[in-house]
Parts: structure tokens; sequence; C-alpha cells
């Protein structure tokens, strides 16, 4: 039987708050164990939680961000349990009354995947395993980072379609500003709920849960791995059991950690410490008018209206510092297609090889589309406006003054280019009466005398053109 | 001594603050082994910041406080002194911060002289269920305190300091007050900050004063109150200076009896009592009004049902990883913590702990933990339909006096009960103020309980002061 693995996600973001969400220890990635904890976030007897404005106004920015309902009314609620890494015995997160809900995003072509919410949460901290001594030991910095949970329905039937789903999250995210959505560093992080279904069938089999997958490749590892275990398990009669199970990257497949029975009840009640957020519908426009552009939309624009090719359109706006960079150049010289193509070739060319990134590009949006503008407007050859790139890397200047300097003025002196041509239509004449017999071939032999001549500041187009003319006024 | 005097007293140098903090400390040391209501003395502290707070009196910059020493209770933190919630499991627990309410005092430089002992983890009303052995009531020492603030109103009843600070979840500072014969005030939810309180059960908890009268109670919670950016709970609300009204003429106030607290489970000397109170206001001009709280009867099921889910989930923090008691045995973290948990608390916490968790468990959490938080909106609600036609209320505060140590502590379900009178106040967020309107047969203190419109401390002041202005109180025999 051939079967269709049905899937739901559940992703962890951590938002770009500057202090944690229930205390004002700073909201890191790395330093020493234990250097952000204060009374709070440890959970020390008698503290009390202080919610984070911003990482509520971030969490809403998320919603918007995937088209979802940013609510008035949202609570905090309590999910109990033990482990070394949770210091309360307790995670404040959002049960009943999430901040979003309803959103969805468009994967593939068109295939909507729903988001039933996105709720607020504070994540745990981290336990360093000590096998040499054979200990354990907590550390609590990552206690009270806030966390949205972005959790779909179970729309995805494809592995394409869950990556590109998480993708697309991801790029969002980092557009409004939410979440640097860092796999590595674990800033982001998704849960796969999957199941198999037979074709034809419409009924869900019995999912399992895997948790913490922190690279597209371990999600698609672990989705493949999961749907041949579960294949498997279904093709010799068995059945699947609900059960979380743990992907392990270094073996590439996933091992059950919890089943169904040993599932935690997590005695979920009303948080007393915070009491409920209400927002205003003012306040929540107000945010909503502070959205930038959203990436899918902005690739709408790059193709339906500028007309530049998807793939082009997509690796501009992979990057939103690029693609930024893109929409203040073309404010100042609206060529879409001259300005992107020379950021692809040249731009990310040299960010590749610097190995800086497009936030700390030193050279303005300006002084690029000047240098794109004199490269179309025929002021400096393709390849001189490649140089001016290479050399506004370094530093910001007048692309004007760089292309004087070093010669980049392409010499539009039609007088003295005549004089070039004349002499070498002379010289050779035998290849001129060839091409005249139809052998086009030669003619770029001519152009590259022509241009030796002349030097590298002939205007290519017109000494073609010229060329072109004076052979065609021979008498022959 | 009423405080305003005692500061009257320390300003005009008639005496000083060390010798004041002295007195108190050798009356801790030759009376308190009888009635043990402090688990914690800060001898050598109390006498360096009765130096302090003298040399601010002698510059002439003392605040009401300054130099006036107090107890304050066993499970509000204080920096650097041992704050044990009456547990094993915080035996040899040292907060490196001080709750607000602590906070406040100190920048008014009041000298404190000792934690006070108390129910284990404020659970109880007996005060019997303190690690460090129980409180014995000053007007017979065979006799609990009530509790759970225990060692707080004894402190306060055997002259073992000026004031006090309990906290009340559900009757912890009043039911205590009564039973000891002084006067305990429980604040309106979110007036006095809840930061540093070890949480109980965190809706219902809020700290409250102990004290010889309703002025001195209202002279120490203007020290403390006010709205913190610590507490998210806490008020906004500005109360003013709480003992504006008192002294003030009273004629023409309404004052509200609800039925259901005068019924037969009521001891009938209490109720006498009580209404004895009532015919004193109306001679002084006041309007009687029979009223009527309906859901009185679900009250305690329904505060035991919060209290408990609140106090399982406060309390899984104590799992002795990074402070407090930790066991030897277990060979895992799940293992390790049930052998903590299990030395480490008595067995009236692990009673509430089942209680609250069970009542959290899925396919159990709409038929208790929901229902309950019906009762108590619909409690929220007849309250304030009394409030519509009354100014304050009045109610005995607990159903019996002070009874014999073992008499019914290890009845969970009698005690459960017998907090009756006290807990609609603590779900609907209300102040209430128990003073002492008699004594039964035994000489034991009888407590009359007078509860006020949210954030209306100074009218339940003002009552219940002009009360304590005719009442002759006995002194404890202590």
């Amino acid at each position: 039987m051939k079967y269709i693995p049905v899937m739901g996600l559940e992703i962890h973001a951590e938002l770009s708050t500057a202090s944690k969400v229930f205390c004002s220890c700073a909201n890191d990635f790395g330093g020493g164990e234990n250097t952000r904890v204060c009374p709070r976030c440890s959970g020390m007897p008698g503290t009390l939680p202080l919610i984070n404005q911003n990482a509520y106004t971030l969490a809403a920015r998320a919603g918007f961000a995937l088209d979802c309902r940013v609510n008035n009314y949202s609570a905090f609620d309590r999910k109990n349990y033990f482990y070394p890494d949770l210091p309360k015995a307790y995670q404040i997160t959002q049960f009943e009354h999430p901040i979003c809900t309803d959103g969805f995003v468009e994967v593939c072509g068109g295939r909507k995947i729903r988001i039933n919410r996105i709720h607020i949460e504070e994540d745990a901290g981290k336990l360093v395993h000590d096998d040499y001594e054979g200990v354990s030991m907590a550390d609590y910095n990552r206690c009270g980072v806030p966390l949205i949970e972005i959790v779909s329905e179970a729309d995805f039937r494809s592995v394409d379609e869950v990556l590109e789903y998480v993708e697309q999250i991801a790029l969002r995210l980092k557009y409004a500003g939410v979440c640097d959505a860092k796999m590595e560093q674990g800033s982001l992080r998704v849960d796969v709920n999957i199941s198999l279904m037979p074709y034809g069938s419409e009924i869900f089999g019995t999912r399992a849960e895997i948790k913490n997958l922190n690279s597209f490749k371990s999600i698609k590892r672990a989705i493949e791995y999961e749907i041949e275990r579960q294949t498997e398990i279904l093709e010799s009669g068995g059945k699947v059991v609900q059960e979380t199970r743990h992907y392990n990257d270094n073996h590439g497949d996933t091992k059950s950690l919890r089943s169904k029975e040993e599932a935690h009840d997590y005695r979920y009640f009303p948080e007393p410490d915070i009491p409920p957020i209400f927002m205003t519908d003012e306040q929540i426009n107000a945010i909503k008018a502070d959205m930038p552009e959203m990436p899918h939309k902005r690739l709408i624009r790059y193709t339906d209206k500028y007309g530049l090719p998807e793939d082009d359109a997509r690796l501009i706006i992979a990057d939103k510092a690029l693609s930024d960079f893109y929409d203040k150049a073309i404010e100042v010289y609206p060529n879409y297609k001259a300005v992107s193509n020379l950021i692809l070739v040249e731009v990310l060319r040299n960010l590749n090889d610097s190995g800086i990134s497009a936030e700390n590009l030193q050279f303005t949006p300006k002084s690029f589309a000047e240098t794109v503008k004199m490269s179309e407007n025929g002021v400096i050859s393709k390849n001189a406006a490649k140089d001016i790139v290479k050399i506004l890397f370094k530093k910001d200047r007048d692309p004007k003054k760089i292309a004087e300097e070093n010669g980049f003025l392409m010499n539009n002196d039609t007088g003295a280019l005549e004089a070039v041509i004349n002499s070498i239509i002379s010289q050779n004449a035998d290849i001129v009466q060839s091409y005249k017999n139809g052998n086009n071939k030669v003619f770029g032999f001519l152009m590259g005398q022509v241009i030796q001549q002349a030097g590298k500041s002939a205007n290519p187009q017109l000494a073609k053109d010229l060329l072109t003319k004076k052979i065609m006024e021979q008498e022959g | 001594m009423k405080l305003s005097e005692l500061r009257a007293q320390l300003d005009s140098k008639k005496i000083g603050a060390v010798e004041l903090v002295h007195r108190y400390l050798d009356k801790i040391q030759k009376n308190d082994s009888s009635i043990h209501s402090y688990i914690t003395v800060c001898r050598e502290e109390a006498i360096k910041n009765a130096g302090k707070a003298q040399s601010i009196i002698d510059a002439g910059k003392a605040s009401p406080l300054t130099g006036i020493p107090l107890s304050v209770k066993d499970n509000i933190c204080t920096e650097n002194i041992r704050t044990t919630c009456a547990s094993k499991m915080l035996e040899n627990f040292v907060p490196d911060y001080n709750a607000t309410a602590v906070r406040k005092l100190i920048e008014q430089n009041y000298v404190l002289l000792g934690k006070t002992n108390m129910d284990e983890f404020a659970m109880g009303g007996s005060s019997q269920t303190s690690y460090f052995g129980g409180v014995r009531n000053p007007y017979n020492t065979d006799c609990v305190a009530g509790g759970s603030s225990g060692g707080a109103a004894a402190s306060v009843a055997a002259d073992l300091c000026a004031a006090a600070l309990g906290s009340d979840t559900g009757g912890s500072v009043r039911q205590p007050s009564a039973f000891c014969g002084v006067t305990g005030l429980k604040p309106t939810y979110g007036v006095v900050s809840r930061y540093g309180l070890v949480a109980f059960a965190s809706s219902l908890d809020q700290i409250g004063i102990i004290a010889n009268s309703a002025e001195d109670a209202g002279y120490v919670l203007n020290a403390i109150c006010g709205y913190d950016s610590f507490d998210s709970t806490s008020s906004r609300a500005s109360i003013g200076d709480v003992t504006e009204k008192i002294g003030a003429d009273i004629k023409g106030l309404k004052i509200g009896l609800p039925k259901e607290f005068f019924s037969d489970g009521i001891n009938a000397e209490v109720k006498k009592a009580v209404m004895s109170a009532a015919e004193f206001y109306e001679n002084v001009g006041c309007k009687i009004i029979e009223t009527s709280l309906p859901s009185l009867e679900y009250a305690v099921s329904a505060y035991y049902l919060i209290s408990s889910a609140e106090a399982a989930s406060n309390l899984s923090r104590f799992d002795g990883i990074k402070y407090g008691h930790r066991s030897d045995e277990g060979d895992s973290f799940n293992d390790n913590i049930s052998h903590t948990r299990r030395e480490g608390f008595g067995d009236e916490v692990k009673r509430r702990i089942l209680l609250g968790n069970y009542a959290l468990s899925s396919g159990y959490y709409d038929a208790y933990y929901k229902n309950a938080a019906r009762i108590r909106a619909q409690i929220v609600e007849e309250y304030n339909d009394i409030f519509s036609s009354c100014d304050v209320i009045l109610t005995p505060t607990a159903p019996t006096t002070a009874y014999k140590i073992g008499f019914q502590e290890n009845d969970p379900v009698k005690m459960y009960l017998a907090d009756i009178c006290t807990v609609t106040v603590n779900i609907a967020g209300l102040p209430a103020v128990s003073t002492t309107c008699g004594y039964d047969e035994n000489g034991m203190p009888i407590g009359m309980s007078l509860v006020g419109k949210a954030f209306d401390e100074k009218t339940i002041l003002s009552v219940c002061d002009r009360f304590e202005q005719e009442f002759e109180k006995l002194e404890a025999t202590i």
C-alpha cells in the first residue's frame, strides 16, 4: 500500500528582545554558565515574574508576519512538570488564550498551511552533562528567554512543503525583527508531528512527535527516516505507537523518548502572578502599521512590478538587508533589472569573498545606484562598474570620482575613434572584405584591434556602431 | 503603647531606640520559650539597627517607623536572614533579597527583632505544623495561637514586638489575631506587594499586619503599601493615609450582617459577642442591615481547591537542586526529588500538594478547579451586591475561640471548615480587619471581622477603632 505523510509543525522561535521575558537579565547567546541569572529567572522563593512588554510586541509582530489575528485579550498559564533545567518546575506559557490565532503560510505554489496559534512562553535552562565526572549540571542562562511557539495544523503532505514553510517562517520572522532565526544557535527549533495515511483515505494515522530539530538537513532526514519507519511498521501489519521521539543527527534516526502513557499531565491553570493582558485595537493597529513589507509580498513586487526573474528576486529577498539595499538603490535609479544584475553578480560575490554581511555594507545604495547608472548610460563599461563595486566595498566614495581617478570613463570622442577605425580598416582590407562577403566571425577580430588601439576607455558600443557603419560605407 | 505614642517618645528622647530594642529582646529571651512565637531572633542586627535608627532620630530625620521594633513572619524574605517558612525544606535558606514590604520598612529604618513562627508554608490555622514546633497562645499556653501567622499574633499579644507583619491567604492574619486577642489587618489584594513573600496561593496571598490596635495596623500599612513594579498584581490605586478616618464620626454608616455567618456552625459565645458588637454600633448611630452571602456554603471547598492548586504549583520549585533540603537518597533526578520532597515537607503541606494536583489533573480540572473559579466569581458578585447597600460587613473572625493544642489539628476537614468566616474575603480580594470583641468563659479572646469595599481600608479601620476605643481589653497572662 502507498502512504501519504501527514505532518504538523511546532516551531519555537526566540524573540530578539534585549532582556528576558520575565526579568531584566540580558537575552544573549553563549558566555559562561549561569552568568545571566537573577532571583526571578532562577525562580527563587518569593520572586515574581514581570512581563517584558517588548516580548509582547514582538509576538504580535510575528502574528502579523504570519497573517494571524492578534487578539485583544490574552493570558498566561502554568505548565507544570519537574525537570532540573526548569527551576520553578513550571513553565509560564499561554494555553487557553494565546496572543495570536488563525494564520497561514502558502507553500509550493499555493498550498495553504494553516497556523492554529502563536503563543508566548519562557525557555528553560540547559543541562550540561559531564560524562567523565558522571554528573549533570544546570545552566540557567537560557531560563526565561522569551519564545514564541508557532503551531500549524496537520496540513503538510510532503517534506518539501515542510522545508519551504520553515524557510518562509524563518525569513518572515527575520523581516519582522522578531527572531534572528539562527537554527544552529537554537533560536529557531522545530518539532514535527508525523503520521501516515493510506492513499485515498482521509483518516489520519497515529502520529509520532519528533522533537527539537535544529537544521533543515535534520528536519529532512528525520522526516524521511520516520516515513520509512512508520511505513515498515504498517506494511508488516503493525501499529504505530503514539509517542515522542528524539532525532539523532549522528545516526540519522529517531528513538523513542516517551510513550503516550508516559506523557506528562501538565496540569495547566491560569498563571496567578501575571494579570491577563488586554490590548486595545489602537495598540494592535499601531503594531500592524509598524510592520515592514513581508518577503512573500516583496517577491510579488519584484517579479510582477519590476519584472525580475523569480530566481533573481528570491536571491535578493533571502537577505533582508540586501533587499532593503536594493529597494533604496532603485529609488535613486529605477532600472530594476540592471540594479538587480549588478547586485547578484558583484555585490553577492564580494559579500561572499569578504565574509561581511549585507547589514554592514560600507557604501550607500546611492553610490551603488549611480555606478549602475553610469554603466547603463555608457559612461563606464560593465567591467569598470564591477571594479568600482570592488573599490566601494573598501570605502564609500563618489563613484564618478573613482571612475575618473582610475581612467574608467569611456571615451566618447567620435573623431578620435573614427581615425582609429579608418586606420584599422585600411590595414586589414582583406579581412574587411571577407566580413562584407558574409564572414561575420571576423568582426570580433576587427573590434579587438580597434579597442586595442583606442584604449580601454573607448566606448565599446560606440566603437561597434562606428566600425559597422564605416565598413558598410566602404565601396566594395 | 500606641505606635504613634512610641514614635513621640523616641522623637522626644524619652526613650532611646537601643534601650527600646533591648527591652523587647530581653522580654523575648525571658518569655518566648513558653509560646515559641519566634523561629529566628536577630539580636545583633536588631541592636545594630537600633543604633543606626537612633542616629537618624538624633538628626531629626525620623520616619514613622524609625527605631520601631517589629517582627516579620518567616515566609517573608529578609536579605541575609534565613527565611524558613517553618519548613525543613527551607531550614537553612538565606535569601539574598528583601521582600518589597521589608525593603520599605528598612527605608524607614525600622528594627527587625526576628522572624516569627507559623504553620509550614502558611498552610494551617493552628501554627502547629511548624517544623520548629508549634506556637502557644499567650492567653493560655495550652491553647493554639491560631494560624498560620500564629507566631506573629502571639508576638504582638505577648508584647514581644511593637507590631508584626504576617500573611493572609485564607484568614492567616485575622484568625490568629482573634485567637490571641490582637488586631489583624488583611489589606485589599494588590495593596501590599507580594514580592518576596514566599508564595502559597498567589491569587489569594496578601501581606497583612498584626498590631495592638486598628490605628497601629494602619500606621504600619501606610509604610508598606503602594504600587510595586516588582509585582504585576500590585495595584496602582492609591489607598491614601489609611489612618485618616480614625476618630471620625461613624454615625449613619451602614453595617451589613450576612446571615450565613451566624449559622449553627458558629459557637454561641462567639455569636453573642459579635451580636453585642453590632448592638454597640447601633447605639453609636450606625445602621445594622441583615444581608446575605448565599455562596458561603461553597466557599471553603472553592478556597481549598484554588489555594491548593496554586500551592501545588508554587511549591514544585522546592526540588533541592539550587537551595533548601536535598535528600541523599535516589539514583535519578525523579527519584532524588521524590525523596527530597518526602523528607522536606510536612504532612499538611503534602496533603495540599496532593489535593491541588488532583484538582488540576486532566479529566478533573473542569469538575474541580473550573467550578471553584466559578464559585469565586459568584462570591465576588455577591459581595458587590452587599456593598451596594452597606459600607462595611461585620462577621465573626472564627467559629470558635482558641482551642486546646491537639484538639483538632489532626482532623483536616474540621480544620478546613474552621476557615469558613475568613476565606471569602481572600476569594474576593477585599480588605478586612479583625479585633477582639469579647472573651469566652475561659477568658480566651473572641474576634470579629469588619470587611470593607476594595481599597477602602480607611473605613474599616475607622469603624474598628471606634469599637476598640470603648472595649475593655484583658491583657494576655504571659
